[in-house]
């Protein structure tokens, strides 16, 4: 039977690890409210540039630009995982790792480099180990996604598949589909095409623009554009994720101390009851002898 | 006769509204736009937007982005926009001063990224100076 002190001991000590998940838990909460309106936030604009984007496509089929030929043979191919910098928050970091060697795997007899680049230190950890993957370059999050950094980091990986160094850029990051659910997911960032662009079944050509001075000049400035919002769209989900993965692991960890504490303050009562008990014991067999 | 226009940046709605008319700054040249407008669409440069809204005549600090003109609707989509009032003259003039700052120390060795990632720094922060200038 341990005794009443450790038991004590035992308690106090969960008890200040459920203060440290209750509060990490409505931390996480706050931030997540702040986080989906930034995806609220973005949503305007990524619309409409689909829109836009799909329409050119749509009424001016001779535009070309670099960022939307595709390769005739994928030899080399960079994958951007995306995950977040802290942990504590279940299985987020690591279910899109999982994504990410589930698709090397598949992926790898028909390349001859996969090059690895992170946003985000976890995935960067989780995938260190990761045989035969070149790896490239780390974006560390720091604190808020804002939309700069995102497009920094659109615009490197746009150079590199337009200088030929790679021929397809692919990202992984969990969806934030609702608060209990995010799903790790892929998408092909480049070649860019645009999810609604399907020439042919949308209406006539009635609607055709003006436009000044060309359509290659205007796909100039869009399509980096498109690829920066797919960036930034990809870092929000991401971020949006992190913290409703960690709401919800600091949620269990809280239940979970207080079964703890309830199980500890159990074992604690009966230990009390055994020493009085025996006290009493003692006390009238001493009485007794007498 | 008053049209909608909309400013929409990654960061949200900037600014929407009836405006009677707006002038741009595209990337061949300010143009003005007044409803029943052509359908149009063109990049835009950091430039100044002005919206003329009855009486009132606002300005404002946009990044470069583009423009759609669709009949009695206008859509700006930029990077950034702030309108006049809302800039931080303070704030801006430490950009523009840090931006300022990094291009003379680049200039000695050539990285060509660099250097038009801080000029293109530099171009913001004189713009939204200029703009913040302008308020009424």
């Amino acid at each position: 039977m341990p005794n009443l002190k450790d038991i004590q001991r035992r308690i106090g000590s969960v008890k200040k690890t459920q203060q440290i998940t209750r509060a990490m838990r409505m931390v996480a909460g706050a931030k997540l409210r702040r986080a989906q309106s930034a995806i609220e936030a973005a949503r305007p604009y990524a619309e409409r540039m689909q829109a836009t984007l799909a329409e050119i496509a749509r009424s001016q089929r001779d535009a070309e630009h670099a960022l939307l030929q595709s390769r005739e043979s994928v030899k080399k191919i960079e994958v951007v995982v995306v995950t977040s910098d802290r942990g504590l928050c279940g299985g987020f970091n690591a279910s899109a790792a999982k994504h990410a060697k589930a698709m090397f795997e598949q992926r790898r007899p028909e390349l001859d480099e996969l090059v690895l680049t992170h946003v985000g230190r976890k995935g960067k950890e989780a995938l260190r180990r990761e045989p035969g993957v070149v790896e490239g370059e780390f974006y560390p999050l720091e604190g808020w996604v804002d939309y700069p950094q995102a497009a920094d980091i659109a615009r490197r990986l746009a150079r590199r598949y337009a200088e030929g160094e790679v021929d397809e850029v692919r990202l992984v990051f969990n969806e934030f589909i609702s608060t209990m659910n995010q799903t790790p997911r892929d998408l092909q960032l480049l070649p860019f095409h645009s999810e609604v662009a399907e020439p042919g079944n949308e209406s006539e050509e009635a609607l055709a623009y003006e436009i000044e001075p060309s359509a290659t000049a205007l796909l100039a400035t869009l399509v980096p554009r498109a690829v920066e919002v797919a960036v930034y769209r990809a870092l929000l989900e991401n971020q949006a994720g992190e913290h409703a993965a960690r709401m919800a692991a600091m949620e269990a960890a809280t239940r979970n101390t207080e079964e703890l504490i309830d199980s500890l303050t159990l074992q604690f009562n009966r230990a009390r009851q055994a020493a009085i008990t025996k006290e009493l014991v003692e006390i009238v067999s001493g009485a007794e002898a007498l | 006769m008053p049209y909608q226009l909309s400013i929409v940046t990654p960061q949200g709605i900037a600014y929407e509204g009836e405006v009677d008319s707006i002038v741009l700054p595209g990337s061949e040249g300010d143009f003005g736009v007044l409803a029943d407008h052509e359908r149009f669409l063109t990049p835009l440069r950091v430039g100044e937007v002005e919206i003329q809204t009855g009486a009132e005549l606002l300005f404002a600090a946009t990044a470069s982005g583009f423009a759609e003109v669709t009949g009695n609707a206008v859509a700006v989509l930029v990077e950034a926009c702030e309108l006049a009032d809302e800039i931080d003259h303070a704030r801006a003039e430490a950009a523009h001063a840090q931006a300022e700052q990094s291009l003379g120390q680049l200039a000695a060795d050539d990285d060509d990224e660099r250097y038009a990632e801080y000029e293109a720094a530099l171009e913001r922060a004189k713009n939204r100076l200029s703009v913040s200038g302008r308020r009424s």
